[in-house]
């Protein structure tokens, strides 16, 4: 029985990874740069929801909504005013840049909210249901978690397929210059590509805090990285491969720290990365696709 | 429609595009032919805004193109249907020329059943995925895709690059009927007698000069021409 609840952990852990992997990917796979200063913007997320229960009272779908605005605004500008001026700089130098956005964030975010934990209250509450006969019992924001990673999939499974933006998003991660020659604006279908991506984390960052509930500065980055991890693990630029990088590493995770070490439980995951990649170095659903001339 | 005046393009310090003046009128069909490396896939690339020229202007329908981004240029009628295809492999035939109405989506259900009526062919694939196609399906995609925008002027980069000869008849007809119907037509080729058959008027590029321009006709009576690139 424990397996089976520690199991639930992994999956509603391995959900809030696969939410942010998706951000990290989908930009990997459009603008071909790993955002590091991702996780960051969970982080402020996070921070947006907090003040919108705690000091303004808000309903907790409105603060929600509310995280989702601010992180899309920020998201968006980040990219025209850090990464944009780089389209065609060396791709270290954007990788660089990132890192300096990353820092910003976390510092701008100790300027502006102490580095003094808060502590979140669960949007959900901390209602627990028993199952099998209260042989175990599961939280209700785990299912929630699981339940908004489903719903997440689903939608991007349907804007990547059907609509107009999507296509063209497919498109532009395919062949750049060829998605210029049939009228799209590729600034344009990146923008929209960091919008959705940094309203994916203000989602992760609120349901993060509602299941590890200190908030500081730094709260972003830990995830940020291992979520990078699960999308390079699923095979980065996939999106299916995000989501199931994301919640194998966080089932690798939770039965690390259950069955082998507390302490070792991150070495684990990295470790188990390296033998995926060393096995399969484009990741578990990556395709290798060749540069073309 | 088009008129290329005195550009010069660089790939970083080399000049490959020299002091180059070309014009496309209403209704012809205007082929750039020339040994490899000699500019005609760098002019088309200038023209739809992919590459930058240094000097000199461009204009199409009477309006200065060269400083526009390239989708842009695509949204003023002028489809440019790459060297090597570049169609979207891991999309299905029917998304790819989806992309070709991007810029015009109330239109594209429309402009879906006349690429179809043109090539049959890719009606009965459209769910395939585009990387699975045979080379002559891929460039039928590819032009369809450029088609689906339903350019003014459409340029076609080496369009019979790679196909079986029959294909590439097939190819050429496809092109005449298009200029039939209205489309201007630019066309890069290195198949340069099948090219000057179809042609108006040819421009001739020798490192990235125009050294010969006229009539087809002309150009293909000419000793000069004969030899160095019509084998004879």
């Amino acid at each position: 029985m424990a397996f089976l609840s520690h199991l639930i952990s992994g999956i509603s852990l391995g959900s809030v990874y696969a939410i942010i992997a998706l951000g990290y990917t989908m930009v990997y796979g459009i603008a071909k740069m790993l955002n590091f200063a991702h996780g960051d913007v969970i982080m402020v997320g996070g921070y947006v929801s907090f003040f919108a229960a705690s000091a303004w009272g808000l309903h907790p779908v409105l603060g929600l909504l509310l995280a989702i605005t601010v992180c899309t605004v920020l998201g968006v500008a980040i990219e025209r005013f850090a990464y944009k001026p780089l389209r065609q700089a060396a791709s270290l130098a954007v990788l660089i840049t990132a890192i300096g956005v990353s820092y910003f964030l976390q510092n701008a975010a100790q300027i502006l909210w102490s580095s003094n934990p808060k502590v979140f209250s669960s949007i959900v509450g901390n209602t627990n249901f028993p199952m099998l006969d209260g042989r175990i019992t599961v939280s209700l924001i785990a299912l929630a978690t699981v339940g908004a990673c489903i719903v997440i999939m689903i939608l991007l499974t349907w804007f990547t397929g059907k609509t107009r933006m999507g296509k063209a998003m497919r498109a532009c991660s395919e062949d750049k210059a060829a998605a210029q020659l049939m009228g799209i604006s590729v600034d344009f279908v990146i923008s929209v590509t960091f919008a959705v991506g940094s309203a994916l984390a203000a989602v992760a960052g609120v349901l993060l805090c509602s299941m590890y509930p200190t908030l500081t500065p730094t709260t972003g980055a830990m995830p940020g990285i291992k979520a990078f991890t699960a999308a390079v693990f699923g095979g980065i630029g996939s999106i299916p491969g995000a989501m199931l990088g994301g919640i194998l590493l966080g089932i690798i995770e939770i039965m690390g720290k259950a069955y082998i070490s507390t302490q070792l439980s991150d070495a684990i995951v990295f470790a188990v990365l390296i033998i995926v990649l060393l096995l399969k170095p484009f990741g578990l659903l990556g395709r290798h696709v060749t540069e073309k001339v | 429609m088009l008129e290329v005046k005195g550009i010069n393009v660089y790939y970083d310090a080399i000049h490959v595009i020299r002091d180059m003046s070309i014009e496309v009128q209403n209704g012809e069909i205007v082929t750039l032919i020339g040994a490899n490396g000699a500019g005609k896939s760098t002019t088309l690339k200038t023209v739809s805004g992919l590459l930058r020229s240094r000097t000199g202007e461009i204009t199409f329908m009477n309006e200065r193109i060269d400083n526009m981004p390239p989708h842009k240029i695509q949204r003023k009628g002028l489809a440019h249907v790459p060297e090597g295809r570049r169609i979207f492999m891991q999309m299905t035939v029917k998304e790819n020329l989806e992309m070709g109405a991007y810029s015009r989506p109330g239109e594209a259900d429309e402009a879906l059943d006349t690429v179809y009526a043109r090539f049959p062919r890719l009606k009965e694939r459209r769910k395939q995925i585009a990387g699975t196609l045979s080379g002559g399906e891929q460039q039928m995609l590819a032009m369809g895709r450029g088609l689906m925008s339903r350019p003014k002027l459409m340029m076609l980069d080496e369009p019979s690059m790679g196909l079986a000869p029959v294909l590439v008849e097939q190819i050429f007809e496809i092109i005449t009927g298009l200029r039939d119907e209205g489309v201007t037509i630019l066309l890069v080729e290195q198949n340069a007698s099948m090219a000057l058959q179809i042609a108006n008027r040819a421009y001739v590029l020798e490192t990235g000069v125009v050294a010969f321009s006229g009539p087809s006709g002309e150009l293909s009576q000419s000793d000069e021409i004969r030899k160095a690139y019509l084998g004879g």
